[in-house]
């Protein structure tokens, strides 16, 4: 027995990690199952876009959490023997993977960032950020299956080819969970997603108080961009919310532009923007480490250089062409 | 009253780590520090101590450099300490560690209610909590910000990616706490000499029932290169309007 299991909380996620497990099954030459917790919503989807096998667990009753079904996949896994289970990196999936990996008796890698199966030693070959993404760590698993877990966002989505056909199979329901669901609050969102913006401002504990984010929301806004902010700000402040925590345990930015404004550069923080294309820093202290990973840099205090940024971004952007 | 154990882990404080000119990393100037939400989890255990009665006991697992963790937890206001320690308990992986707590507190600690922080700062794998709670079979929740004891139940509430689940579940069992449950206290003198008079067990591997070997093998660690190169523009008007030029150059503000 062989094969590359899936487990997601949404649709987005396990279209994701079918484009994982696919790369590694025609590799491995194996196949590929998703398991699946609302009925059979989207089997047929994920079939046509790379799974061969579509396990549904039946629904749960509302105050069961989604742990609850670790003992199925669990039981599934241990009868399917397969080579790779991968879990996308939610809150709750990294919890269920790591309960998963000890039931299995075996190996797991949190949040891989890269994986490569090679055909010729037959291993698999994993990469994840360590020290608060201050390395890069690379790690096998000498037992089977190996559990992955992956950020969402981490991979394109897999795509839908013509075709192509699978089993769709019931799991037992799981038993009671000791663990009762006895409330949910769903959180106000941030009325803006920064994952996707082109340009972030970012507000770093530089910032004196509250009101003063005015000054970085018009920066942000002269230069067509979304605000984002560092832990300190948002978790001990609460002066923004926690969906524009930029960061390890935040979110991670790609825009062309940063700016960080009183950003000191913890290596948590400057995980969250390695792949922001040119990054920007405004800091009173020149030992601060953003200097180290920034394209451009004032060493100045905000207060004084942001209300002047904003005039000079004012300016630039009345001299462009309309219109290119 | 319950008895609590916290779990801490002495790790390499991350901001001290370097890298050399040719990429490597560097860790010859490191200091080390109670994992940062593995703080969170004592001070959490503290709390509920002082509310309800009852002891917090802290464990640790690891070489004889944790010793200055001890110290540490115990003046964060732990009664006592459990050390397992052993010169090859050096980058121990997340299924060796649970497995050498799950050993030692199995069989040697009473507890009704085991804290930990959801994960470490030098690996933050977020496996040792969870997988724990299986070895021990116990109810697990991780990622908890809230948590009260009313007798022999729990009630947490948990972080999920849309807002709060609130569970709640019968001791004994697990919780991973986040950073946001509490501030960790800064031990003050009176706290540090307090702690050299609590009690401290110290185990060795001759201890654990069965040998756990790693099946997770780190097979490189290298220096994320994250350095670009800063080009620096002066805090008056001509600096700050070459910044701007320069952004203009990049394409932005277009």
């Amino acid at each position: 027995m062989a094969g590359i299991q899936i487990f997601a909380e949404n649709r987005e996620q396990t279209l994701e990690l079918l484009r994982v497990g696919r790369d590694i099954a025609s590799t491995m030459g194996t196949k590929v199952s998703v398991y699946v917790c609302k009925a059979r919503d989207g089997a047929d989807e994920y079939i046509a876009c790379g799974a061969d096998a579509v396990l549904v667990m039946p629904p749960l009753s509302d105050d069961e959490p989604l742990d609850a079904y670790v003992p199925v996949m669990a039981d599934e896994a241990k009868q399917a023997d397969p080579d790779v289970i991968l879990v996308a990196a939610t809150l709750r999936g990294k919890e269920m993977a790591a309960r998963l990996a000890a039931r299995l008796n075996t190996g797991m890698c949190s949040d891989c960032m890269a994986l490569d199966f090679e055909e010729g030693e037959g291993i698999l070959k994993m990469e994840r950020l360590a020290y608060g993404g201050a390395a890069l760590q690379r790690v096998t698993c000498t037992t089977r299956p190996v559990v992955v877990t992956i950020m969402p966002r981490t991979f394109e989505p897999a795509e839908s080819r013509e075709r192509r056909r699978g089993e769709i199979r019931e799991l037992p329901a799981p038993p009671p969970s000791p663990v009762k669901v006895v409330g949910r609050k769903k959180k106000e969102t941030a009325a803006r997603d920064i994952r996707e913006a082109k340009v972030v401002v970012c507000a770093g504990r530089g910032i004196d108080k509250k009101e003063d984010l005015a000054l970085i929301r018009d920066l942000a806004e002269a230069l067509g961009g979304e605000v984002g902010c560092t832990r300190p700000v948002s978790e001990e402040q609460h002066w923004l919310p926690e969906d524009l925590c930029i960061g390890l345990s935040g979110v991670s930015v790609k825009p062309g532009l940063y700016i960080g404004l009183g950003v000191s550069g913890q290596v948590q923080h400057v995980t969250g923007i390695r792949d922001a294309k040119v990054i920007c820093a405004v800091n009173k202290d020149e030992n601060a480490p953003i200097f180290n990973v920034a394209n451009y840099g004032i060493v100045g205090d905000l207060y004084d250089v942001v209300p002047q940024l904003i005039e000079e971004v004012k300016k630039a952007a009345l001299n462009q062409p309309l219109a290119e | 009253m319950p008895a609590i154990i916290a779990c801490f882990k002495w790790v390499i404080d991350e901001a001290y780590i370097r890298r050399t000119p040719s990429g490597e990393l560097d860790l010859r100037s490191v200091d080390f520090k109670i994992s940062d939400y593995d703080r969170n989890a004592i001070e959490e255990a503290v709390r509920l101590r002082d509310e309800h009665g009852g002891t917090v006991v802290a464990v640790t697992v690891g070489t004889s450099d944790g010793t200055r963790g001890l110290k540490d937890a115990l003046s964060r206001g732990a009664d006592r300490a459990v050390f397992i320690r052993d010169a090859s308990f050096d980058n121990l992986e997340p299924s060796q560690t649970s497995a050498i707590l799950a050993d030692v507190i199995g069989s040697r600690i009473t507890y009704d209610l085991i804290l930990c922080g959801e994960g470490s700062s030098d690996l933050y794998t977020r496996q040792v909590g969870p997988r724990l709670a299986e070895r021990l079979g116990i109810p697990c929740i991780s990622c908890v910000q809230k948590l009260t004891i009313e007798g022999d139940r729990i009630t947490a509430e948990r972080k999920v990616e849309w807002g709060i689940e609130v569970l709640e579940t019968s001791l004994p069992a697990l919780v991973t706490v986040t950073p946001d449950i509490n501030s960790p206290r800064i031990p003050g003198v009176r706290d540090t000499l307090m702690a050299a008079k609590k009690e401290v067990t110290t185990l060795g591997k001759e201890d654990l029932s069965q040998a756990c070997e790693p099946v997770l093998r780190t097979v490189g660690m290298a220096a994320a290169g994250m350095e670009r190169r800063c080009i620096k523009f002066g805090a008056d008007e001509p600096g700050i309007a070459g910044l701007v030029r320069a952004l203009v150059k990049e394409g932005f503000l277009r």
